[in-house]
């Protein structure tokens, strides 16, 4: 009897130590920016949002980034609102990106490292599978990421706006960036 | 057979934070139930304010042009040949809410400025069912004609109540006062002489129409209630915008030839249904006056 409670004692104290590195090893934002840069022949643009969310667990490799649409700017508001009716932000609220690290990471080096990840990008209620790179630099308890990548909005069915009749570039180049720190746990 | 339960009670307990430790991000919005958006393209219908405000930073320039009667047939190219009235104006979001302004029409050189504030906005969870805001409008006569300067000017106030109804209609209704200091005692051409008032009470009423992504139909109407001077009849101007990514483009038929509330309120003496309207369009284009982006 005493035996089969300590072996329960230890599976547990086991758990509970997996729990905590699990969440010790899982980042989540503290801050965090998305930009988008669109181009039309002799002019450029770019809009913002500083309400990237996102989670990276090294334990099983998972990450997770999503940003509300609606917070993105330009600088113009007349253009913002343009933007929201062209992403029908309404229906199709977030951009978001769930999938695995496929680059090893060492959260004990604080070297900038290559990261890979592969998963699904959705907007506009399309969903496609990607493959970014960026660069992870672990910062004591913290990770910063940066990232970027070309995105082809007609191969999200969403139709580039028109500046007059010239048509916006359907190629965004994106970049993140952010500061993810250990979540408590 | 109670240890057994406890203990896997336990385990379930244990391994909860560990599932949950690799789920995703509950997806949160931003600012749910925010504000409703665009329930106008442009600042103005026609004439009339609308609650659409120029967003903080921002410098809206309008070129408002209107032309003579349609009805002066071929002869006078529908109008085009005719007197055509011209307003530039410039304005400027000061903050989310309040945004001031400046302009100048051809007709009796009026310099004017005014300024426009939401009170509240209509918001996406139904919270507040419409938008408010309030509208002023002070214009000055440049004309050479012995005036002072006080008997020059002239006011225009409007309270803006507006609802986006759904994603395609919106509709504003615009209880209005229009004052001019000093009105002129003109003669008609029988040599009766006319009878002008200072001050007109109308309520505008406008609305916006969005038949496809980039279009909509618009209508003003500025009835004006009790007394009014006379031969001056209620503003009527039907119009079809169009939304570019940097432009928005407005194209009427209008019965009034004069570009701010007040003058249309208490000087339009053409009448729609009777032929009397002229073509015009206005021109918006917004600029970003900060370095933020």
């Amino acid at each position: 009897m005493m035996v089969r409670w300590t072996i329960s004692a230890l599976g547990m104290l086991f758990l509970c130590l997996s729990t905590y590195e699990a969440a010790a090893q899982r980042f989540v934002t503290r801050e965090g920016t998305a930009t988008f840069t669109s181009s039309v022949p002799l002019h450029e643009f770019s809009g913002t949002s500083t309400s990237l969310n996102g989670l990276i667990s090294v334990a099983d490799s998972t990450v997770d980034f999503f940003i509300d649409l609606s917070t993105l700017r330009t600088g113009i508001g007349k253009r913002d609102r343009d933007m929201r009716e062209t992403l029908d932000v309404k229906t199709y609220p977030f951009a978001e990106f769930t999938g695995k690290l496929t680059s090893s990471l060492d959260i004990s080096s604080p070297k900038a490292q290559e990261a890979r990840v592969e998963g699904n990008f959705s907007v506009h209620g399309v969903t496609r599978r990607v493959v970014i790179t960026g660069t992870l630099t672990p910062r004591g308890e913290a990770l910063e990421l940066e990232a970027s990548w070309i995105l082809n909005l007609e191969e999200y069915d969403i139709e580039p706006p028109r500046l007059l009749i010239v048509k916006v570039d359907p190629e965004q180049d994106i970049s993140i960036k952010a500061i993810l720190h250990t979540q408590d746990p | 057979m109670t240890q057994r339960i406890v203990r896997a009670l336990l385990l379930v307990v244990m391994l909860v934070p560990v599932t949950t430790a690799n789920a995703q991000l509950e997806r949160q919005l931003a600012d749910p139930g925010g504000s409703v958006d665009e329930l106008f393209w442009a600042p103005s219908i026609v004439t009339l304010p609308t609650v659409t405000n120029v967003y903080p930073g921002n410098l809206n320039f309008t070129i408002h042009h209107s032309f003579g009667l349609v009805s002066g047939g071929v002869d006078e190219l529908f109008g085009l040949d005719g007197a055509a009235n011209i307003r530039f104006g410039f304005d400027y979001g000061l903050t989310d809410n309040l945004s001031i302004g400046v302009g100048r029409e051809r007709f009796d050189k009026v310099y004017d400025a005014r300024a426009k504030w939401n009170v509240f906005h209509q918001t996406t969870d139904g919270r507040i069912p419409f938008e408010m805001a309030v509208a002023g409008d002070v214009g000055v006569t440049t004309l050479k004609n012995g005036l002072s300067f006080n008997d020059r000017l002239n006011y225009g106030a409007a309270l803006l109540v507006a609802r986006k109804v759904n994603d395609a209609v919106s509709i504003q209704i615009s209880p209005l006062v229009s004052h001019f200091n000093v009105v002129y005692r003109d003669l008609d051409r029988f040599g009766n002489p006319v009878e002008q008032q200072n001050t007109h009470v109308a309520v505008g009423i406008g609305a916006r129409w969005k038949v496809r992504a980039r279009m909509a139909l618009s209508v003003e109407y500025v009835p004006v209630l009790g007394s009014r001077s006379d031969n001056t009849s209620d503003a009527l101007s039907l119009g079809v915008d169009l939304n570019t990514f940097g432009h928005v483009f407005q194209m009427f038929f209008t019965s009034t030839q004069w570009m701010t509330m007040q003058h249309s309120a208490a000087r339009n003496q053409d009448r729609f249904w009777d032929g009397d309207f002229r073509f015009g369009f206005m021109v918006n284009r917004v600029f970003n006056l900060t370095n933020d982006y």
